[in-house]
């Protein structure tokens, strides 16, 4: 029991963080990716290639932006960090250049499991294993919402399931797996809702990771513009970031909360690919 | 369980969609009824849960209607119905948790209060009572630190296995008296720990245990996970409270032990009446039976003198014999008095003179063994002549009384030793000492024999004549001179008695025996 037994010094102050210049450095580096890309579709060189180059850098910062959070920008950040930026620039690419290119973002949750063996701080954040349990009640819980969604979606505003394009919406799944629920997930339910829980209750701390991550959803260029479909991002996506807290709470583990949001995201694609 | 709820609401949105009435069909109230049932099972989590799940059910039959038909008196009722079963799980989980928390502390409370209220140790309770918090609070670790310093304080920790760091946390609580909260305790930078941050925040709390008497223990927990300011404010009135029960185990714990101190000495009190009562009914009777003797002798030798006409060296022989009667009643009669008087509490009536101890002491030797030829009398003195300052009267009557004590408890043929000389390890004091080889006072006597009316008993000694007081008049006269008197003895030898005198010349006001 540490309260018996670790030394206590009541005047200790917490040590100055030394990580501002790491964060400036991912900032920048995104940055300028992202600018090249956005140039690239300005430019009219190659629209899918300058739209790739910009969605991978922005994943991969997400991701970057959660591995220093998560680490505390600990020595010898820089390696995973670029590696795992490079590999969801290509794989962003390569989804580009080829109908079947975007199976390569199943390869990305690998390359972060292989980066992050070598930190063991990362299992603070919940990157560790589930029990069975938790991760079916995630499974359940996304696709209850999911199911949700599409009832209410195609009663109230009479959408239907686009089935016809099965590639478009598997490559949208691995997109979701790879990139777009990976990095919410590491980031936001990981190293935020992690490193905000541990000073504030879980209510303050799930609700501002929760508007954290629908502000990177309204600024997504790719979400519908349509008012409706805008308030139903907000709604559905604010409770899929409340649950996936949730989850992150109840297990210990990013897993169930990460299936949800697959499970959740699954659903959507149907009406969204 | 949280199933049988969500089935049965499951149930009701089948319901409804079979139904196919609207938002206004009337069975969506029962989305209420295991909202309501979740909420009362499991608080306001499982409220929430299944109020948020009814709405979510509820709603593909709601938003369609508004968007066909705007916000209709019937839309608006549909849309209320949509968050009433949210609102009413959460605010109804809300009550039940906090009356659930409510009843949970009353009955720590009561439980600590009934485990600190028997009369086993301290430590051995406060496990228990550790127990009993940690379950009220629901806590992961919760330990017990009571005393006012950490090295010597009582510690109850639930699970086992911690030891108390001079430096910790609690140790600080408890020297301070100041309240140590932490939302990540891995994570501290006050906390010196090489132990890995968890997935799931470890908040600590240490809180001193305070009553009438300032700091008394520190309860210290930790909790994985959420901790609720309810639970935080539970655990503070909790500590509160186990400072108030410490301090009153502590009064009662003494409370015990004074009782049974009390017990035992009314108890030995008791006995000692019973046998002082015994002694003083043994007593009457052997002083009857004392004074009668002489008194008949006395009797029988005066009628004779005044009914015959005795030849005169007859009548010379009983004269005497009466002159010995009277001089015995009036000895008998002396230790009376002087015992009414040690008993009243008055101070024995002394006249301090020069004495000269060997003279006193030849002289009873004398009269001892013309009265007891069978018993060898022998006096040693070493040293200057052993001069004095002391009541002649009482002292003779200690002399005799100890010669007495020695020839009546000894074997005819014994020898009866008298010592004097200066006290070898208390200067200016003189023993006197009277031994002799009679039967020996067993060990657990030895304290005793000095009271009033206590005769050991003994089978050889027991026709042997006395009222139980000569020692102990020998003991209030060595005192009033300000002295001691000692007993030594051992099984088969008669006791060793010894008289310590403070010795001045010729002036000598103490005496010590």
């Amino acid at each position: 029991m540490l309260l018996l037994s670790a030394p206590f010094d009541p005047g200790a102050l917490a040590p100055p963080r030394q990580s501002a210049r790491a964060y400036a450095q991912v900032g920048g580096a995104v940055a300028l990716l992202v600018a090249a890309g956005l140039g690239l579709e300005w430019a009219g060189a190659s629209f899918a290639l300058g739209h790739a180059l910009a969605s991978g850098a922005v994943h991969g910062g997400l991701l970057a932006l959660g591995w220093l959070l998560a680490t505390d920008a600990a020595a010898g950040w820089s390696g995973p960090v670029v590696r795992l930026g490079a590999t969801l620039i290509l794989v962003s690419i390569t989804a580009r250049l080829h109908p079947l290119g975007a199976l390569a973002f199943l390869l990305v949750p690998g390359v972060l499991l292989l980066e992050a063996r070598r930190q063991p701080r990362l299992r603070a954040i919940g990157l560790r294993g589930a029990r069975p349990a938790h991760a079916l009640a995630g499974l359940a819980a996304g696709a209850f919402l999911g199911a949700q969604l599409l009832v209410t979606a195609s009663r109230t505003f009479g959408y239907r399931p686009q089935a016809g394009d099965l590639p478009a919406y598997l490559a949208a799944l691995a997109y979701d797996v790879g990139a777009n629920a990976l990095s919410a997930e590491w980031l936001f339910r990981g190293a935020m809702f992690s490193l905000l829980w541990r000073r504030w209750a879980f209510w303050p701390a799930a609700l501002l990771t929760t508007a954290l991550a629908l502000l990177r959803y309204l600024l997504d260029p790719a979400l519908p513009h349509a008012a409706e479909a805008r308030a139903g991002a907000v709604f559905y996506l604010g409770l899929v970031g409340l649950i996936g807290c949730a989850l992150r709470a109840w297990s210990g583990s990013l897993l169930p909360g990460y299936l949800a949001a697959l499970a959740f995201f699954a659903a959507y694609r149907i009406f969204a690919s | 369980m949280i199933a049988l709820p969500v089935a049965l609401l499951v149930a009701v949105a089948l319901a409804m969609v079979f139904a196919d009435q609207g938002p206004a069909s009337v069975l969506r109230h029962l989305y209420l009824v295991p909202t309501l049932w979740a909420a009362l099972a499991r608080g306001a989590i499982g409220g929430g849960l299944v109020g948020a799940l009814a709405g979510l059910l509820h709603a593909p039959v709601v938003l369609p209607a508004v968007e066909r038909l705007g916000l209709t008196s019937q839309t608006l009722d549909g849309l209320l119905s949509l968050g009433l079963p949210i609102v009413a799980g959460l605010l109804v989980g809300r009550l039940v948790d906090g009356s659930r928390a409510r009843a949970a502390r009353l009955a720590a409370v009561l439980a600590i209060q009934r485990r600190l209220d028997g009369p086993e140790a301290l430590d051995d309770k406060l496990v228990g009572v550790a127990r009993e918090l940690r379950a009220a609070l629901r806590a992961r670790r919760l330990a017990l630190l009571v005393g006012a310093d950490v090295r010597t304080a009582l510690l109850a920790c639930v699970p086992v296995g911690t030891l108390v760091d001079a430096d910790s946390a609690a140790a600080f609580a408890l020297a301070t008296g100041q309240r140590v909260s932490t939302a990540e305790l891995a994570a501290d930078p006050r906390v010196r720990t090489d132990e890995p941050v968890g997935p799931t925040p470890l908040r600590a709390l240490a809180v001193p245990l305070v009553s009438g008497a300032g700091v008394v223990g520190v309860m210290a927990v930790e909790w994985t996970g959420e901790l609720s300011r309810a639970t935080r404010a539970a655990a503070e009135e909790l500590a509160l409270h186990m400072g108030l029960a410490v301090e009153n185990a502590r009064l009662t714990l003494r409370q015990h032990r004074f009782a049974e101190e009390l017990a035992e000495k009314v108890s030995a009190a008791t006995a000692r009446l019973r046998e002082l009562d015994q002694a003083k009914t043994e007593f009457l009777s052997v002083v009857s039976h004392e004074l009668r003797t002489p008194l008949t002798a006395l009797q029988g030798f005066s009628e004779l003198l005044l009914r015959s006409a005795l030849p005169p060296d007859r009548a010379q022989r009983c004269l005497v014999y009466l002159h010995t009667e009277a001089c015995t009643l009036g000895r008998i009669v002396g230790e009376l008095l002087d015992l009414s008087r040690i008993e009243a509490g008055r101070p024995l009536e002394l006249r301090p003179e020069p004495i000269d101890l060997a003279e006193l002491i030849e002289r009873n030797l004398e009269i001892f063994a013309a009265e007891h030829r069978e018993h060898h009398f022998r006096w040693t003195s070493s040293g200057p002549a052993v001069a004095l300052r002391a009541d002649p009267d009482a002292l003779d009557r200690m002399v005799k009384n100890l010669l007495s004590n020695a020839v009546k408890y000894s074997p005819r043929g014994g020898q009866v030793c008298v010592s004097a000389c200066p006290a070898a390890d208390q200067p200016g004091m003189i023993e006197l000492a009277v031994e002799d080889d009679g039967v020996g006072i067993p060990a657990d006597q030895l304290p005793r024999i000095f009271d009033k009316y206590v005769r050991v008993p003994h089978p050889e000694t027991a026709a042997a004549r006395g009222l139980g007081l000569g020692l102990s008049l020998v003991k209030a006269l060595a005192e009033a001179h300000g002295g001691r008197v000692e007993v030594d003895s051992c099984p088969e030898k008669g006791p060793d008695f010894a008289c310590f005198s403070r010795r001045r010349t010729w002036t000598f006001d103490l005496f010590s025996v």
